[in-house]
C-alpha cells in the first residue's frame, strides 16, 4: 500500500485517541474490562500497523510532510497550528512507541488478569490516553502542539503509577512524579514562550530555517536553551529531577516498560534531538547537559548497586542509561543519543517485561528472596539474560552499536571527563545488572521461605485490588502465561536482531549512521570493561570467591552514601519544608490579609453599585423616554464640545 | 433581468412568500394549527437559508441601494440561524392562548425577519428606515402577545413607546443628513462628514442615538429588561440576538461603510458608549432574581462588548464583533433555551428555581453552566475568544483603558454567572424530580451546545470567515 505518510501517520495517532474516547465515553464498554481491553489493543495494532506503513512510505518522499490545521488564528499569521510531522526520526520514533505500546497492552491482558474488569478498563483507558499523547508529542511539528501533548503524557504517567491509588505509596509516587516533573515544565513553557518571543514563531521546520539562515536572534538564547533543557531533564530523570523515577515504580510492571522506561523518560532526549540544531548555537548549555548527564548516568549507577527490588535497580538503569543519551546529545552528537534511545526503548522494554514475569511468579520485587529461577522460568530467564547483554553492551546484542557510539560521540567531541565517567558507568552497568541476573536467575532458591510474609503485605482491606506482588506463585514456579510470553519473545528477538545487524553490518537507520570516527582502541576497551564487570558480578554472587560483604565494606562511605539515595531526596524535603513552606505562609498571609481585603473592599463597593444602579430602573415608561432624550442631549453636546 | 436562483432581493420575496402562506394556512386549518404551521416555518426557512448560499455575491438593484455582498449574506445568515433555533423552541410552547394565534406568532415573526434581511442589504437612508420600521414593529406585537396579565401588555407598550420615540430620533436624523447632502446613498454620507459640516455631525450623532435604542446600550437600554421579562422565553432569545444584530449591522454600514475614513471621529463616541454600556449591563445584573432580567443586563453588558471591537474601527474590530455575534448567538439563545425548559417545568422564572438543578437534571444543568461559561469568557468556550479578539482589535487601536475596564468587569459578569452555577452545583433542592425537556427544546440546546464549544475548541475558520467579511467593508 502506498500511501501518502502525513496520513498514515495521522491514522496512527488518530487511532488510539478514538479508543481513549470509546472507553472514557462509553462508561457500560469501559466496566467489561477485557472486551475494553481486546478494543484498545485492536487499536493500538491498527496504530502500530499504519505507524510501519509511514515510515516505509516516507523512505521515499524527500520532503517532509506537514499536515496543518490553523488552530488558534493571530492576525497576519496564525499563532498556533496543530498537525503532524513526518520525517525520518518522527517516523522511527512512532514505530517504537507504537511497538512497544501495543506489546505492553497484549503483556497486560496476562499480567492483570486477576484484576476486576472496572480496573482493567480504567487500565487501558489510561493506556490508550498515553499512546495518543506520546504519539502526538512525538509528531508535534510545534512547540507549542509538543508542550500540550508534553504534559498530557505527564497526567497519563500520574494516573497509571497511582493506578492502585488505595496503596498509599502508589497514591504518594505518583503525586512526587507529578510534581517533580512539573518543576522542570515550568522551564520548558518558559523556555517556548522566550523563544516564541525572539523568533515568532513556536514551528519546528520555520525555527530551523531562522537557524539555517542565521535570522534567529542570538541574544539570550542560552537562557531559552537551557529552560527547555529543564523541561527535558525533569522528563528525562536528570540529576537533581531523578528522584521521582524510582519511586515511579510503584505503578504496573507494564506501565514502568511502557511508561517509564521506553517511551515517556526519553521524550526529554527526544525534544533536545529534535532541536539539536538550536542547542548547536549554544555550547555553553551543551556542556551542562553533557556533564550533568555523565554524572547522572554515575550517580544512578552506583544507585543501581544498592538496590535489592529488582524494578529499582532497573529504574536506576534507566536514568543512568538516559544520562548516557543525553550526555551524547551534549558532546553535539545528538543522533548518537537518538539511536542509543531506540535500542534502549526495546531492551529496556525487555527487562521490564522480563522482570514483570518473575514479580508476576515469585510474588516479590525482592532479589534477595528469588534466586534459582533459570531451572524453572527458563524463557524468561533467557530473554532477561538477552536483555541484560544488551544493556551492558556485549557485541551481539542490542545496546552495543549504540553505546560504542555514545563513547565515540564523547571522545570526538572533546569531552574526556565525561568520557572517562561513562566508561567507568559502562563497567558499573554489567556489574549491577549481572548481580540481578546471578542472584534472582541462579544459585539457591529462597523462594519458598518468603511465601507467609507475602500475604501479610497485602493491605487486608483492599483484597479485591491486586497488587505489584499478585500473591505467591511459589508452588507453581513457571514462564508466563502466552500473552505475557509473546512480547517478551517478541522484544528479544528485535533486540537480538538489532544487535547482530549492527555488530556486522552497521547502523541499522541511515540517519543514525556514525557522524564521527571512533578510535581503534575504543571497542575493545568499552566491551573489555563491561566483562570485568561481568566478571566481578559472577566472582562476588555466582562463585562467592569475593564476600559480598566485604566488597560491600571495601566502599564503605560511598556505599552510606548510596543507600541513603545521596541524601537528594532529603535535600528536595529539606527544600520544601524549610523554604518553600515559610514562603508559602509568607504569601498566604499577604493574601488573605492584604489581597483579599483589598478585593473584599472593591466587591462590596461592586455590590453597592448595582443595587444603587438599580435606582435608574424605574419602571416608568416616562422615565425610560427621559433616559432617551437624556441620552440623545449628552451625544450631541459630547459630539458639539469634542 | 433573467430569472436565477442567486439574484438578489430573492430571498426575501421568498421569504415574504412564506409568510403569507403561513398566514392563509393559519386562517384555513380549524383548530389547533401550531405544530403544523411551525414546522411549515422551519422547512420554509431552510429553503430560505438554503437561497442564501446560492446568493450571487456582489449583485445590486436598484442603482445600489440594495446589495448583496458578503457582509448582507453573513447578516442574513445569522438571523435565520437564529430564528431557527428560536423557532425549535417556540414550537413546545403549550400555552393555550398561544396554540390558537399561532399563524399570527409566525407571521409577525416572519415580517421582522423581512425586515433585518432587507436591512442587511440596505445602502440607502430611506430603505434603511423603511426596514428597521418592518423589523420593529412586529416585536412590539410579539413582545406583548402572551397576554398573560397587565404587566405584559404595560411591558409591550413602553417597549412600543421608548421604540417610536427613538424611530423620530432615526428619521431626525436622517432629514439633517439629507438635508445637509441632497440624497439619501450611503455613499454621500462620507464626503458631507469630510467637508465638516456641523449639522452633519448633528444629524449623524442623532441617527447614532436612535440606533443605540435599537442595540440596547446606555443610556437606551431600559426597554430591554421589562420586555425580557414579559415576553415568552423562545421569542426573547430571539429578541436577544437578532434584532440586535440588525442593529449592528446598520451601524456598520453607516459609520463604517458610509462615513468611510472619517470614521474615526466616532471613535471616542462609541467607546464612551462602550464602556457606560459595559458597566451598567454588569453592575445591574447582580442585583436581579430573575433569570431573564439577569440575562437581560447580561445581554446589555455583551453589547458593550461588542460595541468596544466597533470602538476600534479597523478591519480586525469589525471581524471580531462579528465573530462576538456568532458567539453570542449561541451562548445567549442556548441561556434561554434552558430557562424556558426550567420554566416549563417549574412555572418560574427565578433564580431559586435553579436550585439543585445538577441533582436533578445534571446534563440540562451542564448545558447550562457551559452557556454561562461561554457568556463569562472562560476558555475553551466560545465567549473566551470572543472577548479576547475584540480586546485585541481594540488593543491593536491603542483603546488600552476601554480594555481594562472591559476585563475588570469581566469578573463581575464572572460573579453572577456563577451565583447561578452556584445554584445548580451546590445548593440542593428538596425536589429530586428531573426536569422533562422537550425534544425539540433538547435540540435547539444541543445545537447552541456544538455552537459554543465547537467554536470554542477550533474557532479557526469562524475568525477566519468574520476576518474575510469585514475585510470587504474596507
Amino acid at each position: 500500500m502506498r500511501t501518502d505518510p502525513g496520513t498514515l501517520a495521522l491514522v496512527s495517532l488518530l487511532l488510539p485517541l478514538a479508543s481513549f474516547f470509546v472507553l472514557a465515553i462509553v462508561a457500560p464498554f469501559r466496566r467489561l474490562g477485557r472486551p475494553a481491553a481486546y478494543f484498545s489493543v485492536l487499536c493500538a495494532t491498527g496504530a502500530f500497523a499504519a505507524a510501519v506503513m509511514a515510515w516505509l512510505a516516507q523512505g521515499e518522499s524527500t520532503i517532509p510532510t506537514l499536515h496543518l490545521w490553523e488552530w488558534l488564528p493571530g492576525q497576519g499569521k496564525s499563532l498556533a497550528t496543530v498537525g503532524v510531522l513526518v520525517d525520518p526520526d518522527s517516523t522511527v520514533m512512532l514505530m517504537l512507541v507504537t511497538l512497544v505500546a501495543l506489546l505492553v497492552q497484549v503483556y497486560s491482558l496476562g499480567y492483570l488478569h486477576e484484576e476486576p474488569p472496572k480496573g482493567l478498563g480504567r487500565y487501558y483507558t489510561y493506556q490508550s490516553l498515553f499512546a495518543f499523547s506520546m504519539m502526538g508529542l512525538v509528531l508535534s511539528p510545534n512547540l507549542l502542539q509538543l508542550f500540550m501533548c508534553w504534559e498530557l503524557v505527564g497526567l497519563c504517567s500520574y494516573l497509571l503509577i497511582g493506578f492502585w491509588y488505595p496503596k498509599p505509596e502508589a497514591a504518594r509516587a505518583a503525586v512526587k512524579a507529578f510534581w517533580t516533573t512539573k518543576l522542570g515544565d515550568v522551564g520548558f513553557l518558559i523556555g517556548i514562550v522566550l523563544l516564541w518571543r525572539s523568533a515568532g514563531t513556536f514551528d519546528l521546520t520555520e525555527l530551523h530555517a531562522m537557524v539555517q539562515s542565521s535570522t534567529l536572534p542570538l541574544a539570550g538564547l542560552s537562557i531559552i536553551t537551557f529552560c527547555i533543557y529543564l523541561g527535558a531533564a525533569g522528563k528525562s530523570a536528570q540529576f537533581p529531577f531523578h528522584v521521582w523515577l524510582p519511586d515511579a515504580m510503584e505503578g504496573p510492571t507494564p506501565v514502568s516498560a511502557l511508561i517509564h522506561a521506553a517511551t515517556m523518560v526519553t521524550a526529554g532526549v527526544y525534544l533536545l534531538h529534535r532541536t539539536s540544531w538550536l542547542f548547536a548555537l549554544t555550547p555553553d548549555v551543551l556542556l551542562i547537559v553533557a556533564w550533568v548527564g555523565a554524572f547522572t548516568a554515575l550517580l544512578a549507577a552506583v544507585l543501581a548497586c544498592v538496590q535489592d527490588d529488582i524494578k529499582r535497580v532497573l529504574a536506576y538503569s534507566t536514568v543512568s542509561q538516559l544520562g548516557y543519551m543525553m550526555a551524547a546529545i551534549g558532546a553535539g552528537f545528538s543522533a548518537a543519543g537518538f539511536f542509543h534511545l531506540l535500542t534502549h526503548g526495546l531492551f529496556k522494554a525487555l527487562l521490564f517485561l522480563g522482570a514483570g514475569a518473575v514479580i508476576h511468579a515469585v510474588g516479590t520485587n525482592d532479589i534477595s528472596k528469588m534466586g534459582g529461577l533459570a531451572r524453572k522460568m527458563p524463557i524468561t530467564a533467557i530473554v532477561f539474560l538477552i536483555g541484560t547483554l544488551s544493556l551492558a553492551g556485549i557485541p551481539f546484542f542490542g545496546g552495543y552499536l549504540s553505546k560504542e557510539e555514545i563513547l565515540g560521540a564523547m571522545w570526538a567531541g572533546g569531552l574526556p571527563g565525561p568520557f572517562a565517567v561513562l566508561m567507568l558507568v559502562a563497567f558499573l552497568t554489567a556489574f549491577y545488572m549481572f548481580r540481578v541476573v546471578f542472584l534472582a536467575f541462579y544459585g539457591p532458591s529462597h523462594v519458598a521461605a518468603s511465601h507467609g510474609e507475602l500475604v501479610m503485605t497485602t493491605p487486608p482491606d483492599e483484597g479485591k485490588i491486586v497488587h505489584d506482588q499478585p500473591g505467591p506463585h511459589s508452588s507453581h514456579l513457571h514462564d508466563p502465561p502466552a500473552s505475557m510470553l509473546l512480547p517478551l519473545l517478541t522484544l528479544a528477538a528485535l533486540a537480538m536482531f538489532v544487535g547482530i545487524y549492527s555488530t556486522l553490518i552497521g547502523p541499522l537507520l541511515p540517519a543514525e549512521a556514525a557522524e564521527h570516527a571512533a578510535p581503534g582502541w575504543l571497542t575493545p576497551s568499552a566491551v573489555g570493561v563491561a566483562v570485568v564487570g561481568i566478571l566481578l558480578a559472577w566472582l562476588t554472587y555466582q562463585r562467592r570467591t569475593i564476600n559480598p560483604e566485604s566488597l560491600a565494606s571495601a566502599f564503605g562511605p560511598i556505599r552510606t552514601a548510596a543507600l541513603a539515595k545521596f541524601w537528594v531526596d532529603d535535600a528536595f524535603i529539606f527544600v520544601y519544608e524549610r523554604v518553600l513552606l515559610t514562603f508559602a505562609r509568607v504569601v498566604g498571609w499577604t493574601d488573605r490579609y492584604i489581597v483579599d481585603g483589598v478585593l473584599n473592599m472593591v466587591s462590596a463597593w461592586t455590590l453597592t453599585a448595582g443595587d444603587d444602579l438599580r435606582t435608574i430602573q424605574t419602571g416608568k415608561a416616562q422615565d425610560y423616554v427621559y433616559g432617551v432624550a437624556v441620552g440623545v442631549l449628552a451625544l450631541i453636546l459630547w459630539m458639539k464640545l469634542s | 433581468m433573467t430569472f436565477d436562483l442567486g439574484m438578489p432581493l430573492l430571498a426575501e420575496v421568498a421569504l415574504f412568500a412564506l409568510a403569507v402562506l403561513v398566514l392563509i394556512v393559519g386562517l384555513i386549518t380549524q383548530g389547533n394549527a401550531h405544530q403544523r404551521i411551525g414546522w411549515l416555518t422551519l422547512i420554509g426557512l431552510v429553503g430560505v437559508l438554503g437561497l442564501t448560499f446560492v446568493a450571487t455575491e456582489g449583485a445590486s438593484l436598484f442603482s445600489l441601494s440594495f446589495v448583496q455582498d458578503d457582509f448582507a449574506l453573513f447578516a442574513k445568515r445569522l438571523f435565520i440561524v437564529a430564528t431557527m433555533v428560536s423557532l425549535l423552541g417556540s414550537l413546545t410552547l403549550r400555552h393555550s392562548t398561544f396554540a390558537r394565534r399561532s399563524a399570527e406568532y409566525h407571521f409577525a415573526i416572519l415580517s421582522s425577519l423581512v425586515g433585518m434581511m432587507v436591512l442587511a442589504s440596505a445602502r440607502d437612508l430611506v430603505l434603511i428606515f423603511v426596514a428597521f420600521e418592518l423589523m420593529s414593529i412586529p416585536l412590539y406585537v410579539l413582545t406583548g402577545f402572551l397576554k398573560r396579565d397587565s404587566t405584559t401588555s404595560e411591558a409591550a407598550l413602553k417597549f412600543f413607546l421608548v421604540g417610536t420615540v427613538s424611530s423620530a430620533v432615526i428619521a431626525y436624523g436622517m432629514s439633517f443628513i439629507y438635508g445637509v447632502t441632497g440624497s439619501t446613498a450611503l455613499e454621500a454620507i462620507g464626503p458631507a462628514l469630510a467637508d465638516g459640516s456641523p449639522l452633519m455631525v448633528l444629524g449623524m450623532t442623532m441617527l447614532f442615538a436612535g440606533l443605540s435604542f435599537k442595540i440596547a446600550a446606555f443610556p437606551f437600554h431600559m426597554w430591554a429588561p421589562d420586555a425580557y421579562e414579559a415576553a415568552s422565553t423562545p421569542f426573547v432569545a430571539w429578541l436577544a440576538v437578532a434584532p440586535k444584530a440588525a442593529g449592528f449591522v446598520a451601524i456598520i454600514r453607516l459609520y463604517v461603510e458610509g462615513a468611510g475614513s472619517t470614521s474615526l471621529m466616532w471613535m471616542p463616541m462609541v467607546a464612551a458608549i462602550a464602556g457606560m454600556t459595559i458597566v451598567t449591563g454588569n453592575l445591574m445584573a447582580i442585583p436581579q432574581s430573575n433569570i431573564k432580567r439577569l440575562l437581560a443586563y447580561s445581554g446589555i453588558a455583551h453589547i458593550g462588548y461588542m460595541l468596544i471591537g466597533l470602538a476600534a474601527f479597523s478591519s480586525s474590530g469589525v471581524a471580531m464583533m462579528l465573530f462576538y455575534l456568532v458567539a453570542y448567538l449561541f451562548g445567549n439563545m442556548g441561556a434561554f433555551m434552558v430557562v424556558e425548559a426550567v420554566a416549563q417545568s417549574e412555572s418560574s422564572d427565578g433564580i431559586d428555581a435553579y436550585k439543585g438543578l445538577a441533582q436533578r437534571s445534571p446534563l440540562l444543568a451542564l448545558a447550562m453552566l457551559i452557556f454561562l461559561l461561554s457568556l463569562g469568557g472562560i476558555p475553551f468556550v466560545a465567549g473566551f475568544w470572543a472577548k479576547l479578539y475584540v480586546f485585541w482589535a481594540a488593543i491593536e487601536r491603542g483603546l488600552y483603558g476601554l480594555v481594562f475596564l472591559g476585563a475588570v468587569l469581566t469578573v463581575v459578569a464572572l460573579y453572577y454567572y456563577l451565583l447561578v452555577a452556584r445554584r445548580m452545583y451546590i445548593e440542593t433542592s428538596d425536589r429530586t424530580d428531573p426536569i422533562p425537556v422537550p425534544g425539540l427544546l433538547g435540540l435547539a440546546i444541543v445545537i447552541c451546545l456544538i455552537g459554543v464549544i465547537g467554536i470554542g475548541v477550533y474557532p479557526g475558520p469562524w475568525v477566519d470567515m468574520a476576518l474575510r467579511v469585514a475585510s470587504t467593508l474596507f
